[in-house]
């Protein structure tokens, strides 16, 4: 019995497993067992119900996050995007540009699947729109099957590893306190942390290394098996050099404009991302109202660009003493400019509201927005018991204990990550399990902005891990009939072996993942 | 029995639906606010905590208020390994038992524990986050009860619906020959 007793951190884990499984919403599941068990600890003497009432200051600074301030906005713009046919044209374009190679199709799948990872970072909207468009394409043409759906799906998850992404705000929330956390513990007084834009920075050469490592799989394949992905044979029409760049070149300034402030330091995340899903609305707008004038539009693209000559030329700050007579001018100017720009953005709006898109826009961000917060409140309750019940003192010793030092804690770490992403998804992931597990790693000498690559890389792979990875999910539901579900499966695995190569290299050879940050952050 | 069950449900529905498609709203206000602000900073060189404040604002209601709707909607991710393929009368006493042993006892927990602050700080009205921002904390801070009653409106639908199908299973099997 007492056995039983001590153990209560260690049942309470074993029982959120079996639990999570019955198929009760997570969330809940998470804090009503955290509930269960702080009732239980009290009535054995475990557990002081009394720590209890940090709750609602955890509760409220999860809420008042300024970091985390940025996941709605970059949602928005997510769903924005997804809804305005951008992916459509870029995937017609590439497939004229690269159709007529060998494998053509499916490399042109994956530098897609990395334009759209740049500017929305939606797993799910990528995966349909390719699977729609470009599946039957590759069908058609007569790719192997597994091979075809492999590429839908692998591109899809890569809007998790590149920036920006939902996963690696979270990330960095979750590294950075994990870091602080360890720092506090090594009796150090005045803490670093570490910023979304180091982690953004830290993730973009290993995000484009895997775009790299795909895009080479498939060339390879193509080559050795040439009849698994043959040249087009149909024709995609002329490759008309006007249309590539009209396509190509607006959602190319937005990832500019939102990656270039965050990781130029010019921006915070929660600017940039007002920024990219004005943005999108833009790139949008046009499409779903192709009958309506474009100069609104026009007009306040160009206004944009007024602005931004003008205060480059002239001091606009208008909040001081003195403003000579020019700058006062330019000031006029630029406050005209301005009431051109909410034109614009009313008049998108106004379209998307008529076109019957900003409806759905605007109840997704708010039920993934509240997903996601629920989960971190969720988990925040969930470790405040562990924790009481000296679970991270349990896990800190059997951390430390593994044999073969730093490499066998880590190599448990990430395992216990990438089997837990068969059953799970990112925010489950990084809320439950990392909080525990990051300070102790931290703590035995790891550099925080590596470990948080590895586990990026790690944490993409949850999505396309069968059976429930969510670009497998949402495969399933776009893909024809003729592709089965042990199609999608097998062609996975070999993205799945490509990403743990990732890793390894990663692993190897730190400097992928830290260099881009070192040199953007000191 | 399984028809007052489903119609009380329904009723319950509409708490979470009036006020999650109202507050879906807000996304798009925060959009503007934050734009209107990142303008204001660098082309006019200003830039204020109240406007900063506001979006803050802005998204805590989002985020807090809408909880209830998404789990209306299905929005909260479940682990269907076993309950995607199950029938639906097994699907029901999942929702009706993890209502009653998880969702239920958390809310309470948070609405215990949140309680408390929630009273403290409309006593003495507190103040802004930082100097110069919204003086109505006590807002956000109640936003923390809020959140919990929400999902139990919206738990308490979900049982009760539940029910109805575990109610309207009975009776068939008994009632017909």
């Amino acid at each position: 019995m007492s056995l039983i007793v001590d153990s209560l951190d260690l049942i309470l884990f074993v029982a959120l497993c079996a639990a999570i499984l019955a198929g009760y919403p997570v969330v809940f599941t998470l804090a009503g067992l955290g509930v269960l068990f702080a009732l239980l600890g009290t009535a054995t003497g475990h557990f002081d119900l009394g720590l209890l009432r940090a709750l609602s200051q955890r509760v409220y600074s999860i809420m008042t996050n300024e970091v985390l301030l940025a996941i709605p906005l970059f949602v928005m713009m997510g769903v924005i995007l997804e809804r305005s046919r951008i992916a459509e044209e870029l995937l017609e374009e590439m497939a004229r540009l690269f159709g007529a190679v060998r494998g053509g199709l499916a490399v042109s799948v994956t530098l897609v699947g990395m334009l759209l990872a740049a500017s929305t970072g939606i797993v799910g909207a990528t995966v349909v729109t390719m699977a729609l468009i470009a599946l039957p394409t590759m069908l058609r043409n007569g790719y192997d099957r597994r091979l075809a759906a492999g590429a839908v799906t692998s591109a899809g998850t890569l809007g998790q590893i590149i920036p920006p992404s939902t996963m690696l705000i979270i990330l960095a929330e979750v590294m950075s306190s994990g870091y602080q956390q360890a720092q506090f513990a090594q009796g150090k007084f005045s803490v670093e942390t570490i910023s979304v834009g180091q982690v953004f920075a830290a993730a973009l050469v290993p995000g484009l290394m895997m775009v790299g490592l795909y895009v080479a799989w498939i060339l390879i394949l193509s080559a050795l098996r040439p009849r698994m992905a043959p040249p087009m044979a149909e024709s995609a029409g002329r490759v008309d050099p006007w249309r590539v760049l009209s396509v190509l070149v607006p959602p190319v300034v937005l990832i500019v404009a939102v990656l270039g402030s965050i990781l130029g330091g010019v921006a915070t995340p929660t600017e940039a991302a007002s920024v990219g899903a004005i943005g999108a609305l833009m790139l949008a707008a046009p499409r779903l109202a192709p009958d309506a004038s474009r100069w609104p539009i026009r007009a306040a693209v160009a206004a944009v660009i007024g602005l931004l000559a003008l205060s480059r030329l002239f001091d606009l700050r208008i909040a001081r003493q003195e403003i000579t007579p020019v700058d006062q001018a330019a000031i006029w100017v630029a406050i005209a400019l301005t009431v051109v720009l909410a034109w614009g953005i009313a008049v998108a709006f106004l379209r998307a509201g008529r076109a019957g898109v900003l409806k759905p826009v605007v109840t997704s961000t708010m039920t993934v927005t509240a997903m996601i917060f629920a989960m971190l409140i969720g988990a925040s309750l969930f470790s405040l018991v562990f924790r009481g019940l000296g679970g991270d003192v349990r896990v800190e010793e059997f951390l430390t204990g593994m044999p073969g030092g730093q490499l066998g804690a880590l190599a448990f770490v990430m395992a216990l990550v990438f089997v837990m992403g068969f059953f799970l998804d990112f925010v489950e992931i990084s809320v439950i399990v990392l909080p525990i597990v990051v300070p102790v790693l931290l703590i035995m000498g790891m550099d925080p902005i590596w470990l948080a690559v590895m586990i990026a890389i790690n944490l993409q792979t949850s999505f396309m891990t069968p059976p429930f990875g969510f670009s497998l999910f949402y495969l399933r539901g776009a893909a024809p009939k003729e592709v089965r579900t042990i199609d999608i499966y097998r062609g996975i695995i070999p993205f799945v072996i490509l990403n743990l190569i990732g890793i390894a290299l990663v692993y190897a050879v730190p400097t992928i993942g830290t260099w881009l940050p070192g040199l953007l952050f000191g | 029995m399984a028809d007052l069950l489903e119609r009380w449900a329904a009723r319950l529905d509409t708490v979470n639906a009036a006020v999650g498609l109202t507050v879906r709203w807000v996304a798009v206000g925060m959009l503007v606010i934050q734009f209107a602000s990142v303008v204001l900073r660098y082309v006019f060189g200003t830039s204020e905590i109240f406007v900063q404040e506001s979006v803050l604002y802005l998204h805590a209601a989002l985020l807090m208020l809408g909880a209830g709707y998404t789990l209306a909607v299905e929005g909260h991710v479940r682990v269907d390994i076993f309950y995607g393929e199950a029938s639906p009368r097994r699907k029901a006493a999942v929702d009706l038992i993890g209502t009653l042993v998880f969702l239920v006892p958390a809310c309470v927990a948070i609405l215990r524990y949140s309680w408390p602050s929630m009273i403290r700080s409309w006593q003495i009205l507190e103040g802004p986050i930082s100097v110069g921002g919204i003086p109505a904390s006590f807002l956000l801070k109640s936003l923390i009860p809020a959140f919990a009653a929400l999902l139990l409106i919206q738990g308490a639908a979900l049982a009760l619906r539940s029910a109805a199908v575990l109610a309207a299973g009975t009776t068939r099997e008994s009632g017909t020959p």
